[in-house]
């Protein structure tokens, strides 16, 4: 093969297969260039850049939904694109929608708050564009280096946006914080990936499963040498992966980035940046064992499995103990990302552990898949569920915060009294987190469970699992309820800041995000169905 | 390059790489600890053009190393304003002295 007809063959495939299904990519980063000539042109005095970014992410929406449509038709098959590098799906193109919407809510709210100023907002829009288009790279990465860039793409700009006060001392320490902690763990993973593609001699990720059958053959124990490097390679990828998640202990940055950071990027990066690191999270594993029907089941990743199961026992347990001591809201609500994070984190345990049941439990390959396809359904609904409580807290701490000037939870007392709208809308978002029902995080953790319930049926250790995450619901009980408390049973003391957020637009959009949490028991079949397509589409 | 073979460029860069992690842990400079990270990438991507050398991996590998620079540099840019923000809001870049946020 001459390099002219490698040339012509790549050219076409870019043009004919590959431009299209990057559409929404390639429509944000359109969106970034026009944001900044327009200020290199002085246009953004006459258009607000927060216009421009909301058109260009309702274009880039429409355009993934049309992208969804045409998929469930069959007009638009699935399929790798780029050579190889990204993967078309149900899954990526769920992940793309869940983050421009997201987007969209998060643009609305910086509005509203006001927290990049006119001068300031094309830098903001294009730092928060920008990561958005990492985290829909790395929601169809199909290759070890996509996977790293993607990670990278979405980090570089967070770690900016973090310290985007510049004046404030407790902001430039927090992405300080950030930085390093962010800069050391993707150096692990990268490592870690180089091992990974050296030994298996591919970046592929379907093949990473068929490589490292034929590199370890028999050897399926710790006793080989190759077992144990790979296994230390795989590690050091999680290790990044961690970091994204926040999981223990590679948390330290979420508390502190959080505090330091306004309102509306915490919000960001809790929802947006867990969203797609648990869709590559899920991605990588299924890499691992493989998805073709009838893909061995391995006792390494059933032992790998019930690893991530520990971890995220252990995430939502510290998440929510360490919760109870905090004063400040937003590191509150830090905390309980940690804790939810390691709920999701059992979905994907029950996941592995379901996929790599050994034969003695009775499942056949095919229910295997099922079940598996089912846990990721579950962290699919329990996603979309967090984006509108997580979202809709965040989005009452900048309110309140551009009112009293404060982000204490001793400040917050009485506040019912001078602001009904939005305090009713925190007791549902804290409801929803705590999972009670009606509300709509009951159904999400009640997926999650269902799933860890049934991977119990394969290995003792999910019951533990299990367990701990059922306690730890009642633990979070406490802290949620403290702020509750303060907020509706505490008098409002002499002299303190009024408040007064009537139904203006502002009060509107907290409504609008809350809203969903109590409406999605109407659609909780809808919105299951879709997951379930979605999944099952990874196992195709 | 006869006679080199593959452990060598590994063991290199294994020990380009503890000695990044052990740079990055150590350090109470916040430069020292970009320096560290930089040490762990470059082990990284020791690890891939060798590899690209010597195993099937092949091109795919020095593709991977010449992004990883562009990432590293990238990424270095925004660790060095954050530093540099920092050093203006707290005039030290000790980091043992960002202990303001904690609980």
């Amino acid at each position: 093969m001459t390099f002219e007809v490698l040339l012509n063959q790549v050219i076409g495939e870019t043009l004919t297969v590959s431009i299209c299904r990057f559409g929404p990519e390639l429509i944000v980063s359109a969106t970034i260039l026009v944001l900044l000539l327009n200020r290199l042109f002085g246009i953004d005095r006459w258009v607000a850049p927060y216009w421009t970014t909301l058109i260009g992410c309702m274009i880039a929406l429409g355009y993934a939904t049309n992208q969804y449509l045409l998929l469930q038709q069959g007009t638009l098959p699935a399929g790798e694109y780029f050579t190889g590098l990204m993967m078309f799906d149900g899954f990526t193109v769920f992940l793309r929608i869940f983050l421009l919407l997201f987007l969209i809510l998060v643009t609305v709210l910086t509005v509203l708050s006001g927290i990049p100023d006119l001068e300031d907002g094309p830098d903001f829009y294009t730092l928060l564009l920008g990561s958005t288009i990492g985290m829909m790279i790395m929601s169809g990465a199909n290759h070890l280096l996509m996977l790293f860039i993607g990670i990278e793409m979405t980090s570089v700009p967070s770690y900016a946006m973090v310290g985007f006060l510049k004046g404030r001392r407790q902001s430039s320490e927090a992405a300080l914080k950030y930085v390093v902690y962010g800069a050391g763990a993707a150096g692990v993973m990268l490592y870690g990936i180089s091992l990974i593609a050296g030994m298996l001699g591919t970046g592929d990720m379907p093949l990473i499963a068929e490589r490292i059958g034929q590199l370890t053959g028999t050897a399926s124990n710790f006793e080989s040498p190759l077992v144990r490097t790979l296994m230390l390679a795989i590690v050091m990828v999680f290790v990044g992966l961690s970091f994204k998640l926040s999981l223990v202990p590679f948390h330290f940055w979420c508390p502190d980035a959080f505090e330091g950071a306004s309102a509306e990027v915490a919000g960001y990066l809790s929802v947006a940046s867990k969203a797609a690191a648990f869709g590559l999270l899920i991605r990588f594993c299924l890499a691992l064992t493989g998805t073709i029907e009838g893909a061995a089941s391995s006792p390494i990743y059933l032992f790998l499995g019930l690893a991530i199961g520990f971890v995220a026992m252990v995430t939502a347990t510290f998440g929510n103990l360490a919760a109870y001591a905090q004063t400040n809201v937003k590191r509150l609500l830090a905390y309980s990302t940690i804790a939810h994070a390691g709920y999701m984190l059992m979905a994907v345990a029950a996941m592995m552990v379901l996929l790599n049941a050994p034969s003695g439990a009775g499942l056949t390959s095919f229910e295997r898949q099922e079940l598996a396809a089912k846990s990721i359904e579950g962290l699919l609904f329990y996603l979309v569920v967090y984006l509108f409580m997580n979202l809709g807290a965040f989005a009452i701490v900048a309110l309140i915060r551009n009112e009293i000037y404060s982000e204490e939870i001793s400040d917050y007392k009485g506040l019912a009294r001078q602001t009904p709208v939005l305090c009713v809308c925190m007791v549902i978002c804290l409801v929803s987190l705590i999972g009670i029902p009606p509300m709509a995080g009951f159904f999400g953790k009640l997926f999650v469970f269902a799933s860890v319930f049934q991977s119990a049926k394969v290995h003792w250790a999910m019951w533990v699992v299990f367990l701990v995450g059922a306690i730890n619901t009642v633990f979070s009980l406490y802290y949620y309820l403290q702020v509750l408390k303060t907020m509706f049973l505490d008098e409002r003391p002499e002299g303190a800041r009024t408040i007064d957020i009537p139904l203006n637009p502002s009060g509107w959009y907290v409504i609008f995000v809350t809203a969903p949490l109590l409406l999605l028991i109407l659609c909780t079949e809808q919105l299951t169905q879709t997951a379930r397509t979605v999944a099952a589409g990874l196992f195709l | 390059m006869e006679g080199v073979d593959l452990k060598l460029f590994l063991l290199v860069g294994a020990v380009l790489f503890v000695c990044g992690v052990i740079c990055m842990t150590s350090k109470r400079n916040g430069i020292g600890v970009l320096i560290g990270v930089e040490l762990v990438l470059n082990a990284a991507n020791l690890n891939f053009v060798a590899f690209s050398r010597y195993t099937p991996l092949g091109l795919d590998g020095q593709i991977m190393a010449l992004f990883v620079i562009v990432l590293a540099a990238a990424e270095a840019a925004v660790a060095l304003a954050i530093a540099l923000n920092f050093y203006n809001n707290h005039l030290t870049i000790d980091v043992d002295r960002a202990d303001e946020l904690r609980g």
